[in-house]
């Protein structure tokens, strides 16, 4: 199976390349022969790429240690969840990985659409051919994840132990399927550029992929997040890593399509700006392989120094110049007749929500590369650190937070002050009475205390737009509260899907305030020794030395410091933190000792012990952090998540145009239902 | 004395001695030092071996006379959090030896900033003496000075810049729909009288046609 999956990957690699060549010439030459030829190679490429990842999942689940890349990140003793997950543990075979996901988009693609966008359709699949044959002929030619070694070796190096984690097997796929999906957009623009088809119709085929890949980003990044703060150690979730940012960048460019494709499909404007952003989204994911890859920028999760950084820069380069080209030469096709009733619009809205989007995606790139250049233009390496970050990027998220909330309150095309004066003032008042009531609580961080306001007011508004459309639902249809509440979003899940997205941007926001309250305290304890700590509530913690254990666990040995935790008085249960040794299946050890950190999980906070270090067998130096609403980070990533799910979730025609409200109606006129989305 | 204490800043010590011993408890062998593989977090792979011997740089000043130290244990955390390790782990150097990246350098940089904070030396004459030795990579943000203010500044001029690019794009438009309106010889009811509406007259009928459908 292994040598299948060898060869697999050489077909996979001509598959490509045949899919390329007679999709670009079946489209340029009108010949649906061709055409049926090339979508015919695209469904082989992704079916020989199956058959090499099965054979490289053979060769770790049998320990074939003649393989290179399974001697290097598995051991005998590993257990077989992570013998699943070291697929994508390493840059080879993580690109096999990435070309799975890619060729099965790629597949999906041209199955659904057999029957639709036919005369753009060739390029569609010439596109997705060539992106497949760059990511094949890198791992053919660079990065073989099938490269036999001189030698077998009797056992593999082993796993970073900081990647056996649940974490890591969730974490990875879920970003890559984000990643990947900007490629279908992407091709989709490439087609309709080529072709001159740039109305609303190719954004009504890519606007469900465009969500697909929002959808995996958003879970990708969150349990990143939650990777980093239950297994690096470091009591917090984002540090502005840059392999972190490059996940980051095409969020922001593909959040800020799914707003600007509203106005398009609307009013038929920004078509420009739509085909931009799809097109930037897909290049960022090139650009963050190349930083992740390249070894250009240090980042505690890169990938190591390798010559493929230079493929992903070339590719990048090569993709740029293409669409550069397509775009400029295209641009009387993308001309709209854009009119604006009123500048206090939503369009209007939309733009500076937009701009914001963009600006964060700009200065977390612009932070990101800086050092590069300051290399380059003074000689001097820089550091672009967190406080950059969150200087920065702060008041901008702030700024869009506020959006968040403004533009779901204007009205189309014109807002009259009635309007404004109808839909502002009770979110207004929300927010004035969360910043009053922290005020009163003695809260004085200045940044908190505005990112609570505008939660107050934003989330005022979703209450506000569920409350109308809830109650239009029950006079119109007569019915319950609960039936109303579910119809109103099933009946128009696009725009109450978008509240609930928007629901979860808000309690992320709080969490994110949260950490301002953060404390924490070192201490070194023998064992029977208390350190106490007040946090911010106001709570009295004693934590108690239990001791130092030693033992073996699977494939590791681990030094253990437990703790007994008491809350004013009040017993809270034992509190662990590990030092673990992870040793291969002759005991030999593998890496250095890696921390397993102990976390007291509450909605308020979590408290976070770290074992720094063992004094001797009976003292051990921890780390305690008091992390507040850090649960509540989760919580919003589920939210957005689910809240994509509903935007996703296919609706029929029929059904899409009842279910909503008309805020803007004045009294004395009909009530009536649109089908529009926010 | 020190090690009596239960609360104490000087984790880095304990640290190196923790690495000792767990050295000797568990393995009874020496910890192999490995390089880094493929999606090996970087700062774990190449192992303090590589770290400690090329980027770890001896910080160190005489003490002035009758010398008190200058900062507090949260002063001096909030100086380290300043400071970017030299490691390739991406903290600052407080967090990075509070932490376990294995890493050599912080609890070395945090043991010479604790000397100079004892021998007398402000935060501002530890910074310098810092970037003389390190230079500015040091910092854990650029400085707002000379060419490092382009870092700050130029986010800000970028949002800046579209926000006025977007009120121009916004006036034309506005215009656009002026001499729409003008040419035309009126607007219906709808747009007119005493209520303004905030939908079209065409916004209305397609209401009124889904409307009539749904019935």
């Amino acid at each position: 199976m292994i040598l299948v999956g060898e060869l697999s990957l050489w077909i996979a690699l001509l598959m490509a390349a045949w899919t390329t060549t007679v999709s670009f010439a079946g489209g340029m030459q009108a010949r649906p022969d061709l055409i049926k030829s090339g979508e015919r190679a695209m469904y082989a490429t992704f079916g020989f790429v199956v058959l090499a990842s099965v054979g490289l999942w053979t060769a770790l689940f049998t320990h074939d240690f003649s393989l290179k890349f399974v001697a290097s990140f598995t051991s005998a003793n590993l257990p077989k969840v992570y013998l699943f997950t070291a697929f994508w543990a390493g840059q080879e075979g993580s690109l096999l990985f990435w070309t799975l996901i890619m060729t099965m988009y790629a597949a999906i693609a041209v199955f659904t659409n057999r029957d639709k966008n036919r005369a753009m359709m060739p390029f569609v699949t010439g596109t997705l051919g060539v992106v497949a044959l760059f990511f094949l002929m890198t791992m053919a030619f660079a990065e073989n994840p099938f490269e036999r070694l001189d030698w077998v070796p009797a056992d593999g190096r082993g796993m970073n132990p900081q990647l056996q984690n649940p974490g890591m097997a969730a974490h990875p796929p879920m970003l890559y399927l984000g990643y990947v999906g900007t490629a279908v957009p992407f091709a989709f623009a490439i087609g309709a550029l080529v072709t001159r088809q740039l109305d609303a119709q190719w954004l009504g085929a890519v606007r469900r992929w465009a969500l697909v890949s929002w959808f995996f980003l958003t879970i990708g990044i969150v349990l990143g997040m939650w990777w980093a703060y239950v297994e690096l150690g470091w009591a917090g979730y984002w540090a502005w890593d840059a392999v972190e940012n490059s996940s980051f960048l095409p969020w922001l460019t593909v959040t800020a399509f799914l707003h600007s494709i509203m106005i398009q499909e609307k009013r038929g404007m920004l078509r420009k700006w739509n085909v931009t952003l799809v097109v930037l989204s897909f290049l960022l994911t090139i650009l963050g392989t190349f930083i992740t890859r390249s070894g250009v920028i240090e980042s505690v999760h890169a990938f190591a120094r390798s010559p493929i950084g230079n493929w992903f820069l070339g590719f990048l380069i090569a993709a740029t110049a293409v669409t550069v080209y397509l775009v400029s030469t295209r641009l009387n096709d993308m001309q709209a007749k854009a009119e604006l009733e009123s500048m206090v619009s939503r369009e209007a809205a939309f733009l500076y929500n937009n701009l914001v989007l963009v600006g964060i995606c700009f200065a977390t790139l612009w932070g990101t590369l800086f050092p590069i250049l300051s290399e380059w233009v003074k000689g001097d390496k820089i550091t672009v650190g967190p406080p950059f970050f969150n200087a920065v990027n702060g008041p901008l998220g702030l700024l869009l937070l506020a959006l968040t909330g403004i533009g779901p309150l204007i009205a189309w095309r014109r807002a009259s002050v009635a309007n404004l004066q109808r839909q502002f003032t009770a979110p207004l008042i929300a927010g004035v009475v969360v910043f009053v009531a922290l005020l009163a609580l003695g809260m004085r961080d200045p940044y908190a205390l505005a990112s609570y306001l505008l939660a107050g007011f934003v989330f005022g508004t979703i209450i506000q737009e569920f409350v109308k459309g809830v109650g239009a639902r029950r006079r119109m249809y007569s019915e319950g509260l609960f039936v109303a509440f579910f119809r109103l979003i099933g009946r128009n899940r696009r725009r109450y899907g978008g509240y609930i997205v928007h629901f979860g941007v808000v309690v992320l926001f709080c969490a994110f305030a949260g950490l301002m309250f953060r404390k924490d305290i070192t201490a070194t304890l023998k064992t029977g020794e208390s350190v106490k700590m007040t946090d911010a509530y106001g709570h009295n913690w004693v934590f108690t030395s239990q001791g130092i254990s030693f033992f073996e666990q699977l494939n590791r040995r681990v030094t253990a410091v437990t703790f007994d935790v008491t809350r004013d008085g009040k017993r809270m249960g034992l509190l662990s933190s590990e030092k673990r040794q992870h040793v291969n299946s002759r005991g030999e050890p593998t890496f250095e000792p890696s921390t397993e950190v102990g976390i007291l999980e509450s909605p308020k906070q979590d408290v976070y012990l770290v074992f720094t270090g063992a004094v001797d067998r009976d003292t051990a130096a921890v780390h305690i952090n008091f992390n507040p609403l850090v649960w509540w980070v989760w919580f919003g990533g589920i939210v957005m998540a689910f809240g994509g799910l509903i935007v996703m979730w296919p609706q029929a025609q029929k059904a899409e145009r009842e279910g909503g409200y008309v805020a803007q109606i004045p009294m004395g006129r009909e009530l009536e239902p649109v089908g529009a989305g926010a | 004395m020190e090690s009596r204490n239960p609360l104490t800043h000087r984790s880095g010590q304990s640290r190196r001695a923790f690495l000792l011993q767990v050295g000797a408890l568990t393995a009874g062998t020496a910890l192999v030092s490995r390089r880094a593989s493929a999606q090996q977090p970087a700062a774990v792979a190449p192992g303090g071996e590589e770290m400690t011997s090329d980027s770890y740089k001896p910080v160190s000043r005489p003490p002035k006379p009758g010398a008190k130290p200058t900062m507090d244990a949260k002063q001096l955390e909030a100086f380290e959090r300043e400071l970017a390790c030299p490691c390739p782990c991406t903290l600052d150097i407080y967090t990075c030896r509070t932490t376990d990246f294995s890493c050599g350098i912080s609890p070395a940089v945090h043991g010479d900033i604790q000397r100079l904070v004892d021998g007398g030396y402000s935060g501002a004459e530890i910074m310098e003496a810092l970037t003389g030795t390190y230079g500015d990579f040091i910092l854990n943000a650029p400085r707002k000075e000379g060419f490092s203010l382009v870092a700050w500044f130029a986010p800000f001029a970028a949002v800046a810049i579209g926000g006025v690019g977007i009120g121009v794009l916004l006036r034309s438009w506005r215009m656009n729909a002026k001499r729409t309106e003008s040419a035309r010889p009126s607007r219906t009811a709808a747009t007119t009288g005493e209520t303004t509406l905030d939908a079209t007259p065409e916004e209305l009928a397609k209401l009124q046609a889904a409307l009539r459908e749904e019935r």
